[in-house]
Order: C-alpha cells, then structure tokens, then sequence
C-alpha cells in the first residue's frame, strides 16, 4: 500500500496540526549511548539465566497429578458410603448460644462495608493495587 | 533543539539487518551501530510521550535494553525499526500507566493568549509549547494515536502499526483526540490556506518537502 495514502492532504491542515507536526527535535546527551551500552555490556556479562529443568521436574509433577487424582478418588469412594451410612443432623444449639452469632453478622457486615468504602476511595485516586 | 523534522522511517534497514547478525553472533559491540542509528528517534519519540528529557532519555534507554534482550525475538519478516518502536512504545506505555506525566485536565490547561507584536517569536513558541503539552492531558485512549501520528509524521498506517491496532480504530481515536484538542483551542481551527502563524508555514514547507 502506497503509505501517502494515509497521510494527510497538506490542504486540509490546521494550525493546530501545524504545531503538532512541527516538534523540534530533540539531540540526545552525549552520554547517551555510553549509557546505553553500559547497561547492554552489564547484561552480556551477566551468565546466562538457567532454564527451567523441565525434564528432571516432569516426573515430579506427574507424581503430585497422580497423588492428588488418586486422593480425589478415594475420598469420594469412602466418603459416598459413610455419608449414607450416617446423614448429618443439625444439631440442637439453644437461643442463648446463636445470640452472640446474631451479632457477629452485624459485625461482618460493618467490615465488609468498610473494606468496599475503601477500595472506592482507591479507586478515585486512581490507584488500583491493594497496597 | 534543532528545527528538523525526524526522519524516523528513511533508514538503512540492511545495516540494522548486519548488526542484529553481528550481536546475534556474540558481537556486543555491533550493537552500537543500532543504538546510533536508532538515538534521536528513540528519544524524541519518549518525549512526545513524556516532555521531559531526563525522563525521555531514561525511557529510551530502557527500550533499547529491552531490544537488547528480546533481539532473537524480532521477526525478519518485518522491518527492524517497527519491531524497535512496538517495543518502544510497550515500554513508554507501561512506564507512563504507573508514573503519569500530568495530572490536570484538558479543561484546566490555559488558551494561548494573542501575543503583543513585538513578541511575536516568542509568544508563538509558548503558545505551541502550551498546545503540544496539552496532549498530555488527553484521556490515554487518545493521547497515544496523537503522539504517534505526528511522531510518523502524520502516517496513520506507521501509527497504528506501531501501536498494534487497526488503522481504522487509530483514525477514529485521533479524529476525536483532534476534536478534543480543537475544542479546547478554537483559535487553532484556521486552515493553512487562511495565513497562520510560523508554525504553519513551517508545517507546510515539511510536507511539500517531503
């Protein structure tokens, strides 16, 4: 594709896109590429990062799959019968002892108000991070 | 400064092809030739991002460390220097997301007043200096196609490259950042053809230059 295409018609320009067009260019420092190169020497000096060992680690992960696959099964294989065998009843607590709860919900409805307040605030000051 | 316009594109892209070879053979030195090539434009480029030139040097450093590290990753299938200002762009992006330049508003930015004749010169660069900042204060969904559009030189298609969004999305979002900005400066709506200021003819002998 012809790239004049996209440019603007130079009768169709405004002021406004005359300043823009026209910026001054800026001469880097003279320390700039010694700089540059510097940093780039450091890094080449630097020893090769050392990869992964995707080969000694894959059977470890193979190992940790199976024990988590196998424990899975098992769990279920044991837990379905002794879940028949005995069904959970809710136990009988009395009024005296749920009063205290009753006032932990208020309590954790005041927190989890507080909690959004504050990542409102954040957000309006524009910091997204929770830190 | 120097009053040139910044031939970003026109380079040799068979001594970049070279020196990328050279370092990828272990020349480290090689890769001198690309930072001396690739400097002013680099820098400039950071500054139309940032306007200040402490920060503009230390972005544009960063992003040729970065090319550094990621040289084996650039494609041949493109040209080197858009692989470069891709990467460069990433970089001033993300470091201008967690450090922003300005924090006032297109609102807050003051109108350049008519200058007294007698200070014509002067009053004019204040002017476009208060005009080119003002970008800085445009949401980033539109600051970034202005930055790149005059940085190309007024190439939408070398933007919207650089900025790996479809040319169709890059005019759009300029065609409102440009309608921002005109809101914001009446003044600056005249076309070339009705007289301007020195900027305008300076825009105009570019173009009809290049």
């Amino acid at each position: 594709m012809d790239r004049h295409e996209n440019k603007m018609d130079a009768t169709q320009l405004t002021e406004l896109d005359a300043i823009l067009a026209t910026e001054g260019e800026l001469v880097p420092s003279s320390g700039f590429l010694a700089a540059v190169m510097e940093r780039v020497e450091g890094e080449a000096r630097m020893p090769a990062p050392i990869p992964f060992p995707w080969k000694r680690a894959v059977p470890g992960f193979v190992l940790t799959a199976g024990v988590f696959g196998w424990s899975a099964v098992e769990l279920v294989r044991l837990g379905v019968p002794a879940m028949k065998a005995h069904p959970m009843a809710m136990p009988n607590i009395s009024f005296a002892m749920t009063l205290p709860l009753d006032q932990a919900g208020w309590v954790a409805l005041a927190l989890g108000i507080s909690l959004a307040s504050w990542l409102l605030a954040r957000r309006f000051v524009g910091r997204s991070s929770l830190l | 400064m120097t009053e040139k316009p910044i031939g970003a594109v026109a380079r040799n892209a068979a001594d970049d092809l070279a020196a990328v070879e050279r370092v990828l053979a272990g020349e480290v030195q090689a890769f001198e030739g690309i930072v001396l090539r690739w400097q002013a434009p680099l820098v400039n480029m950071a500054w139309r991002y940032c306007r200040d030139r402490g920060r503009a040097e230390e972005l544009a450093q960063e992003a040729f460390v970065r090319a550094w590290r990621g040289l084996r990753n650039w494609r041949r299938e493109g040209s080197f220097s858009t692989w470069l200002f891709v990467l460069a762009a990433n970089v001033f992006r993300s470091d201008l997301k967690r450090f922003p330049t300005v924090d006032v508003t297109l609102e807050e930015v003051a109108e350049p007043s008519r200058p007294a004749a007698q200070h014509i010169a002067l009053a004019e660069a204040l002017s476009s200096e208060t005009v080119r900042r003002a970008v800085l204060s445009l949401p980033v969904r539109y600051r970034e196609p202005v930055v790149l559009f005059y940085f190309h030189e007024m190439d939408v298609a070398a933007a919207a490259e650089t900025m790996g969004m479809p040319e169709g999305t890059v005019k759009a979002r300029l065609s409102r950042a440009r309608a921002l900005l005109r809101r914001r400066f009446p003044a600056l709506e005249s076309e070339l053809d009705s007289g301007g200021t020195g900027a305008v003819h300076e825009a105009q002998r570019r173009f009809e230059d290049g």
